[in-house]
C-alpha cells in the first residue's frame, strides 16, 4: 500500500515537474480537436464505467468511481 | 492618423489590430508562425489604408475630393472608382432612391451626438436641394455633378475594403482568417482549431452582448444606431436619413445584422432593410437571408 | 414594394456585388446563432448469454451554456434490467431448490446447471446535475449532485472538482471528491450474514434497511507533451463504509467430498446454503494513466489503471481505442480492453462444513480471480444536419478460475467458475 502511494506521488511530481514541456499557444491546433480530448464521449465513458463497475471489482480511474447502484 | 499595427496572441490565434476608416480593425488568423500573421495583417492594413486614402471624404487630393471640388466640371475616374459608382447606381435603383451617395451633405444640418439638436425644417429643405443622384450625370468613366453637391462612398467603403482584403489574404495564405473592420467582417474559411468563429452582436451600449453567432465562413455586417442617434421628447432619431425627405427614416430598427456571402452584400442588405423602416423585417424575410433584427 | 420586387433584390444585389468585387468574392456563407443547448443521447443494449442479465437503457445529457463560459449539465438515465445472475451456489449432480430472496416462493435448478437467481427484474432511474464555471483566468470549478432509485436501492451523492492551469495551459492540476449516501431495501430484508437460507415464509434472519457511504477522492495532472500528444495521470482513493454485502448471494455448505449438504426441510431449500458476508469497510487505491496521440489524422487513446484494495484484490486494466477517419465526415474506432483481477481475500467457492465459519466469505464471481477482454468497433458520422451519430458493438468475455486450494473433492470435475459472455450495442446521437 505504502509503495503504491509512493509510486503515485512520484508519478505526479514527475509530471508536475515537466514545466518546461509543452507547446506554444499557437501550436494547439491538433490538441483542440474534438477527438483529442481526454474524454471524447461522455455517455460512452459513463456507460463503460457503469458496466465494468457492475461486473468487475474495480471502478473509476479516469474520474469518480461510478457506482450509485445496487449492482455490486 | 494612427498608422501602426499591433500583433498579439489571443488563445490559439493571432490578432493583428490597426485603425482604419474610423474603426478599430482586426485580422484574426490561424497562421502557424508569427511572421505569417504579421505578413497577413500588414497586407490587410495596407489595402485598408489604400482604400481609405483613395475614397475618404476627409482627405485632400484624392478622387473623392477632386469630384467634390469639381464645381460642375466633368471628372474622369479610374476603373475602381467607376466600379464603385456603378454599384452605387444599382443600389440607388434597388432602394427606390433611398440609398443615395449624394446624401452626405445632409450631415451639415444633422449631427447625431445623442443630444436633442434636431434641425429646423427649413434648413433641411434648403440642404435637400443639393441631394439627389438624379441630378448627376454619370457616363462611365466621366462624372459631372452640379456645383454644391458632394458624394460620400462611406456607406459602401468599409464593406468593400473588407471583401477586397479577404480576397487578398485568400490568394496569399491558405490559413483561415477573419477580417473585421469595426463589426463588418468576413471569414475566409472555417477555422481549423474550433468549430466556428464566434462573433458577438453588440446590443445597446449599456447592455452586455447577448447574441453569439457561430460563423464558419462568409460575412456579417451590422447597420445600427446603437452609437449614433438623437433623442428628443423620447423619440429616437436614428442616423439613417431618407434622402428623399431629408429626415430620418421613421421606425427604423435599432440594429440589423446580416449574414451573406460577401461583406458588401451583407452591408447593403442591412442598409436597404434599415431604409425600409417599419417594413424592415418583412423585407428581410423576402430576401431569404439569415438576419438578426433588434428594435 | 411588392413581394415580387422584394425577391429580385437579392439576385440583383448578388450580381452587382460580383461585378464590383471581380474574382474576389469570398466563400458561401455559413452562419447560425450559437445554440445554447447541447444534447448527447444514447440507446444501449447489454446482453449476457445463457439467460443471464439483459439491460436496455436510454440516456440523455443536456448542457446549457451561460455567459462567460459557464455551463449547466443535466443527465438522465433509465435502465430496464431483466435476466438472472449466479447466486454463488455451486452446481450439483442433483437438482437444487432455493427460496427466493423475497422469502415468498422457491425455484428449482436442474442437475448440472449453474444456479442463477432471477430476482433481477428492475427499473432504475438515475439523475445528475452539474455546474461548471471558470475561476479567474486559469482555474475551473465543477460541482454536482446525483441520485438514483431502483426497487431495492437508493443513492444520493454530491461531488466537486477544482482544476488549475499552469505553463500556458500545458499543465493542469486537479483535485476532486465525491460523496455518496446509499441505502438498500433488499427484497425480503437484508439477511444476517452467514446464516442459513431459510424456508419459504421464514424471514426470521432478516433485518431492516442497511446503508452504505462512499467517499472518493481524486488528484490528477494533465500534461501536454507535444503538438500531437497529451497525457494524464490520476491517483484515486476510495473508502466505502456500511453494508457492502450482496444480500441475494449465498455460498453452498459442502461436506468432505465437496458436495453440498442436503437438508430435510420441505419445501424450502433442498440443500444448505449460507448467506454471504463481506467486511463493512473497503479502502481502494488506484493510479491511472492515459495518453492521446495524434498521428496523421488517426488518434490512439491508450490507458492503464492499477487498483489495489484492503480486500486484497489487485487489478490491471489496459484500454485502447484507435480512431481512424473514413472520408471527410465519418470514422471507425476499434476498441480493445484487457482486464485482470486477483480474488478477494475472503472469496471462496464454497464453505466446508468441517471447519469453523470464516468471518467473511463470498462466492460472488465478481470478487474472484478472472481475466476479461473486450473487443469492439465503433462507427461514427456527421449527419446531414451537421449533428453526430455513432454506433458501437462490443463483445465482453470473462474467464476465471478458482484457486486450486479451494477446490474440494468432487468439485474438481465440474466447471465451477461462471464465465461471462456479453454483447454491448450502443447507438448515440449528439445535437
Amino acid at each position: 500500500m505504502r509503495r503504491t502511494i509512493g509510486l503515485a506521488a512520484a508519478t505526479l511530481l514527475f509530471c508536475a515537474g515537466c514545466s518546461s514541456m509543452g507547446v506554444e499557444p499557437w501550436e494547439r491546433d491538433i490538441l483542440a480537436k474534438d477527438e483529442m480530448q481526454l474524454t471524447t464521449d461522455e455517455i460512452e465513458a459513463a456507460t463503460d464505467d457503469h458496466i465494468y463497475f457492475s461486473k468487475e471489482a474495480s471502478s473509476g480511474g479516469r474520474g469518480f468511481g461510478g457506482g450509485g447502484c445496487g449492482c455490486n | 492618423m494612427q498608422r501602426d499595427i499591433r500583433l498579439d496572441l489571443a488563445e490559439d490565434a493571432w490578432q493583428g489590430r490597426f485603425q482604419a476608416m474610423g474603426s478599430p480593425c482586426e485580422v484574426v488568423s490561424e497562421a502557424r508562425k508569427r511572421g505569417d500573421a504579421l505578413e497577413i495583417t500588414s497586407l490587410v492594413a495596407a489595402e485598408a489604408w489604400r482604400i481609405e486614402n483613395k475614397f475618404s471624404r476627409y482627405l485632400d487630393g484624392n478622387i473623392v475630393d477632386r469630384i467634390n471640388s469639381a464645381a460642375g466640371r466633368p471628372v474622369e475616374v479610374d476603373d475602381e472608382t467607376a466600379d464603385l459608382l456603378d454599384f452605387a447606381v444599382t443600389l440607388y435603383r434597388l432602394s427606390e432612391h433611398r440609398f443615395d451617395i449624394t446624401s452626405g451633405v445632409l450631415r451639415r444640418v444633422w449631427r447625431f451626438d445623442g443630444t436633442d439638436q434636431v434641425p429646423e425644417p427649413e434648413n433641411v429643405r434648403e440642404v435637400l436641394q443639393r441631394v439627389g443622384w438624379h441630378r448627376v450625370d454619370w457616363q462611365r468613366p466621366v462624372l459631372t455633378m452640379p456645383h454644391g453637391m458632394e458624394i460620400d462612398v462611406g456607406g459602401i467603403g468599409k464593406e468593400y475594403a473588407v471583401d477586397r482584403c479577404a480576397g487578398l489574404v485568400k490568394e496569399l495564405h491558405g490559413d483561415p482568417c477573419l477580417v473585421n473592420f469595426g463589426g463588418d467582417l468576413v471569414a475566409t474559411r472555417a477555422p481549423g482549431r474550433r468549430r466556428s468563429w464566434k462573433v458577438a452582436i453588440e446590443g445597446d451600449v449599456t447592455a452586455a452582448p447577448d447574441r453569439i453567432i457561430e460563423l464558419k465562413q462568409g460575412a456579417l455586417a451590422t447597420s445600427g444606431d446603437a452609437r449614433r442617434f438623437l433623442l428628443k421628447h423620447g423619440v429616437r432619431y436614428s442616423h439613417i436619413l431618407d434622402p428623399t425627405t431629408g429626415w430620418p427614416i421613421p421606425d427604423a430598427p435599432r440594429s440589423i445584422t446580416i449574414a451573406a456571402d460577401s461583406c458588401v452584400e451583407a452591408g447593403m442588405i442591412s442598409t436597404l432593410a434599415m431604409l425600409k423602416g417599419v417594413a424592415a423585417e418583412h423585407f428581410l424575410k423576402a430576401q431569404n437571408v439569415v438576419f438578426w433584427c433588434r428594435r | 414594394m411588392s413581394r415580387k420586387e422584394n425577391r429580385s433584390i437579392s439576385a440583383a444585389l448578388a450580381a452587382a456585388t460580383c461585378t464590383l468585387l471581380g474574382s474576389g468574392v469570398p466563400a458561401p456563407v455559413d452562419a447560425q446563432e450559437e445554440p445554447l443547448w447541447d444534447f448527447n443521447t444514447s440507446l444501449l443494449y447489454y446482453g449476457e448469454d445463457d439467460d443471464r442479465v439483459k439491460d436496455y437503457s436510454v440516456s440523455a445529457i443536456a448542457r446549457r451554456m451561460f455567459v462567460d463560459d459557464r455551463y449547466l449539465t443535466l443527465g438522465l438515465t433509465v435502465d430496464g434490467l431483466t435476466g438472472a445472475t449466479p447466486s454463488g451456489a455451486i452446481r450439483q449432480d442433483v437438482p437444487q431448490t432455493f427460496t427466493r430472496p423475497s422469502g415468498n416462493a422457491a425455484y428449482t435448478v436442474p442437475a448440472g446447471v449453474l444456479p442463477l437467481d432471477d430476482t433481477f427484474k428492475d427499473t432504475r432511474v438515475a439523475l445528475s446535475a452539474g455546474w461548471q464555471q471558470p475561476v479567474g483566468e486559469t482555474s475551473l470549478i465543477n460541482v454536482g449532485a446525483s441520485a438514483s432509485k431502483e426497487y431495492d436501492y437508493t443513492h444520493f451523492g454530491v461531488n466537486a472538482k477544482f482544476a488549475r492551469d499552469f505553463n500556458q495551459r500545458n499543465t493542469t492540476l486537479s483535485a476532486g471528491f465525491a460523496y455518496s449516501f446509499d441505502s438498500l431495501d433488499p427484497v425480503g430484508g437484508a439477511p444476517t450474514p452467514l446464516t442459513p437460507m431459510l424456508d419459504v415464509g421464514d424471514t426470521s434472519n432478516r433485518t431492516g434497511n442497511p446503508d452504505k457511504d462512499v467517499l472518493d477522492i481524486i488528484f490528477g495532472v494533465t500534461q501536454v507533451i507535444s503538438r500531437n500528444l497529451v497525457v494524464q495521470a490520476n491517483y484515486s482513493y476510495s473508502m466505502s463504509d456500511g453494508y457492502l454485502t450482496d444480500p441475494y448471494k449465498v455460498l453452498s455448505l459442502v461436506d468432505a467430498s465437496g458436495d453440498t449438504l442436503p437438508q430435510t426441510l420441505t419445501p424450502g431449500p433442498s440443500h444448505q446454503y449460507l448467506f454471504e458476508s463481506r467486511p463493512d469497510e473497503r479502502t481502494k487505491h488506484s493510479i491511472y494513466g492515459q495518453a492521446k496521440y495524434f498521428m496523421n489524422g488517426k488518434v490512439l487513446d491508450a490507458s492503464y489503471r492499477y487498483m489495489t484494495d484492503d480486500w486484497e484484490i489487485d487489478s490491471h486494466t489496459v484500454d485502447l481505442h484507435y480512431r481512424i477517419p473514413f472520408g471527410a465526415d465519418s470514422y471507425f474506432e476499434p476498441h480493445l480492453r484487457f482486464y485482470t483481477q486477483s480474488e478477494a481475500e475472503f472469496y471462496q467457492l464454497s464453505i466446508p462444513d468441517s471447519q469453523p465459519l470464516p468471518s467473511f466469505a463470498s462466492a460472488d464471481y465478481r470478487l474472484g480471480d478472472f481475466d476479461a477482454i473486450t473487443a469492439g468497433l465503433k462507427y461514427g458520422w456527421r449527419t446531414r444536419n451537421d449533428n453526430e451519430m455513432s454506433v458501437r458493438v462490443e463483445a465482453y468475455r470473462q474467464t476465471g478460475s478458482v484457486p486450486a486450494g479451494q477446490i474440494i473433492g468432487n468439485q474438481a470435475g465440474r466447471d465451477n467458475y461462471p464465465d461471462l459472455n456479453a454483447i454491448i450495442v450502443q447507438v448515440g446521437y449528439r445535437f
